[in-house]
């Protein structure tokens, strides 16, 4: 814009700036910067984390991508945090000469997952579906933005991830979700507020590598009051009745099966093979899923209404006598025994469905 | 890509590492229009058509209206800007809207009308950067300016990435002089813009993300009736999101633009110490409110054609403003309040005059009070995903109905709390305050303490990249 003489603006706005020793402050600010931060990087470590990958909607939609870029013919394993903690892709890849794409989802239905991969024609491999009883038969999703992030991430959040995983997760150790000050702040002994409920968040319970292989965070297994801190969240869960009333909940578990069998459906439609598999639990939290999803009105009907062979725990010897710290989820040693022996399960019942093919 | 990502840090640091380097000037402004281009086109690539577009067609447009001086010719030319802007905009951000609102009215009598599907993803910023191309052309119009002879200039003007996708929304005469010479970034001012980017990104990243938008979340999204201390800590945090969400955009803007050496404009001075809603627009998207005076409620006739003209230019104006936010009655309804409250306003201080007591200091707390308690009434309109949200929000506030069942442990009232009455009390004090003479009123040593507790605070919120609130408008 030519700007004429009296007309508006004719003189460039200028920012007034501090008249004041602002190198001096940014130095000040930096080394105070450097501290702190390195004081909170030590206290978490000396706590017992150490760096590691962020299991992040990022990292979820690189190994979604996979399928896009001539992997669609692999077999991917979706379900919630048993099939992701339980399943080593390592020992997967020993027994079987395969390495999986592992897609599972903490704290979340594999529904919508299946939903997205029946959409894409990319798709044409194997499915190993995780089964958690009160997850999938409720629908439940806890993480719903690692699924929803995929379509639509945009490339300067794709750089933001690549960043991440190179320059910060690899380093440092503070760098997780569990440890952000907020969360930190917000599980303090706050003082009860009558009428409200007040429940413990999810912990931080796994490491993951970069290919999402994910498995118990040592914490969980040697720290016995972590590890009771953790059986302790499940269990505000179990005291009731889920959705209030088993009304509700016969009503939700029916939905989700028949939303299973539609998907199944258009999967196979497509010569997609799967197989459902039930991960172990013990103690309390067994308990609590025998009595609200016991197998014969769950399982048992997923399976006979799908036509899906299925894996479950309580029928293999070899997966019993598992440690479970926190009753959900297998010590790291134990998933690499409970991976041996699911791999060669997995490819009989693949075999099997080829068979009647 | 947004402010508070990894990748605009990469991103910022390369830009003003090149912006340093012995280049030409012409050259600098190459790299950042470039910088811009890719600033824009990191959130999705194919809508960078439509800016190029709308840059293309307001620089001839500005030329053909300063050519001809053919008054009918002159206003048919604005007027084809004007369809192409506005057309623009109406179909990325109103066709959705528009495709509902018929479909609803068609319902109350009786007809059964399926729009189609429309299923169009919103431009990111194109309410702002409409904004800003249409003013150049109405400036030219108006004859406020001539056009410029550097089409580089005008280009990088209108996608100058600092201020693109949320404001401040520039005037020609903002930016354009400080892009026709050459200037050199002085160290104080990017000493001076690292701490307006640490501010700002403490604002959003700690204050909005970190401990607010979780109280507003949980009153939000609750589905049963709410007590009145809920729903009023609810809408209060959402005044300090809103504020800390948005003015914490602009700080970082307006730093980020002084580390390249160029000087952007105030959005915000401390709106909630307002007495009065003239105040409170006077204080609030400064940029916004001084665009819609000068563009609408100044050529609708401001305030020239006596009283009643005057309120329905404001009302008018008002209530455009709040479409301009967002494609939802909910806005329009926003706006209508703020339009209301602003000829109510004219009408008392008609009516009654000036009295001492409102220049007490007693008196002056009380008009204060008031007017940030309407301004939070005006908010649940704005946050409320529907109207049911918003009467159920609205009714616990004013205590109407039954009374419901908390949301807020402890810890929610505690994050809400102490960052309002922090915010409060600031905004209190700076009102007829600078930030930049206050700080350098403070020991150094202070304020490099604070810049220190802000970054480690910033790093060890951790953040999630979420994205403006303003974005989505």
């Amino acid at each position: 814009m030519r700007i004429e003489p009296g007309q508006l603006g004719a003189q460039p706005y200028v920012r007034p700036l501090p008249d004041m020793r602002a190198g001096t402050a940014v130095v000040i600010g930096l080394v105070v910067f450097v501290l702190a931060l390195g004081s909170w990087e030590f206290y978490w470590r000396s706590w017992g984390s150490e760096p590691a990958i962020r299991n992040s909607p990022g990292l979820w939609a690189m190994q979604r991508r996979r399928i896009d870029n001539g992997e669609g013919h692999k077999t991917v394993i979706v379900g919630s945090s048993r099939m992701l903690f339980n399943v080593q892709l390592p020992v997967w890849e020993q027994v079987g000469g395969e390495r999986p794409i592992q897609l599972a989802i903490e704290g979340t239905s594999p529904l919508p997952v299946m939903e997205q991969l029946a959409d894409d024609a990319d798709f044409t491999g194997r499915l190993v579906v995780g089964v958690a009883p009160d997850i999938f038969f409720t629908g439940f999703t806890y993480l719903s933005d690692k699924y929803e992030l995929y379509p639509k991430e945009t490339p300067s959040e794709r750089v933001a991830q690549w960043l991440s995983m190179t320059l910060l997760e690899p380093w440092l150790a503070y760098y997780d979700e569990d440890f952000a000050l907020t969360k930190v702040l917000k599980r303090q002994p706050w003082p009860a507020r009558k009428g409200v409920p007040d429940f413990l968040d999810v912990r931080k319970l796994s490491v993951s590598d970069a290919d999402r292989n994910t498995y118990m965070w040592s914490k969980v297994e040697n720290d016995a009051e972590y590890a009771a801190l953790c059986q302790r969240i499940w269990a505000q869960d179990f005291g009731e009745v889920p959705f209030g009333s088993n009304e509700v909940l016969q009503k939700k578990i029916s939905g989700e099966i028949d939303r299973a069998v539609k998907v199944v459906e258009r999967l196979r439609a497509r010569g997609v093979s799967l197989v459902f598999v039930r991960a172990p639990s013990n103690s309390d939290y067994l308990a609590f899923e025998y009595r609200w999803f016991p197998r014969a009105t769950t399982w048992d009907v997923l399976l006979e209404k799908t036509g899906v062979p299925g894996i479950h725990f309580d029928d293999y010897p070899e997966m019993q006598g598992l440690r479970l710290p926190e009753w959900s989820h297998l010590a790291a040693a134990d998933a690499s025994r409970y991976t041996a022996a699911l791999q060669p399960l997995v490819e009989k019942a693949f075999a099997a469905q080829r068979k009647g093919d | 890509m947004t402010f508070n990502s990894l990748t605009f840090i990469a991103f910022f640091a390369i830009v003003a590492l090149l912006h340093r380097l012995p280049f030409s000037w012409h050259t600098k402004k190459v790299n950042l229009l470039v910088a811009s281009y890719v600033f824009y086109a990191a959130w999705n690539p194919p809508f960078i058509l439509l800016l190029w577009a709308s840059t293309f067609i307001d620089w001839k447009v500005a030329h053909w209206i300063d050519r001809t001086e053919d008054q009918a010719r002159r206003k048919l030319v604005m007027l084809l800007s004007l369809v192409f802007n506005l057309g623009m905009l109406g179909y990325f951000k109103y066709g959705g809207f528009l495709l509902e609102s018929f479909q609803a009215l068609a319902a109350t009598f009786g007809i059964d009308y399926t729009p189609p599907a429309w299923n169009i993803v919103l431009p990111i910023g194109i309410s702002f950067y409409t904004f800003v191309t249409m003013s150049y052309t109405l400036d030219v119009y108006l004859r406020r300016a001539r056009p410029g002879k550097s089409f580089l200039d005008f280009a990088l003007f209108v996608t100058y990435f600092p201020h693109l996708v949320a404001g401040p929304i520039l005037r020609p005469t903002d930016l354009l002089p400080q892009f026709e010479r050459e200037s050199r970034p002085t160290r104080q001012q990017l000493r001076w813009g690292l701490m307006l980017m640490t501010l700002g990104l403490f604002n959003k990243i700690v204050i909005a993300d970190g401990l607010l938008a979780p109280v507003v979340d949980k009153v939000y999204g609750a589905k049963d009736a709410l007590p009145m201390l809920d729903a009023w800590l609810g809408t209060l945090a959402f005044s300090g999101q809103i504020f800390c969400d948005f003015a914490g955009y602009t700080t970082t803007a307006i730093g980020a633009s002084l580390v390249l050496g160029i000087s952007l404009i105030d959005n915000f001075r401390y709106p909630y110490a307002s007495i009065g809603f003239s105040d409170f627009w006077r204080r609030w998207h400064i940029s916004l409110s001084t665009w819609l005076r000068d563009y609408l409620y100044v050529p609708l006739g401001g305030n020239r054609k006596g009283p009643g003209r005057t309120y329905v230019n404001l009302l008018l104006t008002m209530l455009l403003g709040g479409l301009w936010h967002g494609a939802a009655w909910t806005y329009v309804v926003w706006g209508g309040l703020h339009g209301l409250f602003l000829v109510s306003e004219r009408l008392m201080k008609q009516a009654w005059g000036e009295f001492a007591l409102w220049k007490s200091w007693p008196g002056r707390l009380m008009l204060g009070v008031l007017t940030y308690a309407l301004v939070n009434i005006t908010w649940v309109f704005f946050r409320a995903h529907d109207f049911p949200n918003a009467w159920r929000v609205l009714g616990a506030m004013l205590g109407l109905g039954e009374d419901g069942k908390p949301v807020l442990t402890t810890w929610l009232i505690v994050s809400a709390v102490v960052p309002l009455t922090a915010m409060l009390a600031i905004h209190a004090y700076m009102r007829e305050r600078d930030l930049h003479v206050e700080v350098a009123r403070q020991p150094v040593a202070l304020v490099g303490f604070v810049l220190g507790a802000m970054l480690f605070l910033i790093a060890a919120t951790q953040g999630g990249s979420s994205a403006f609130i303003y974005f989505q408008f």
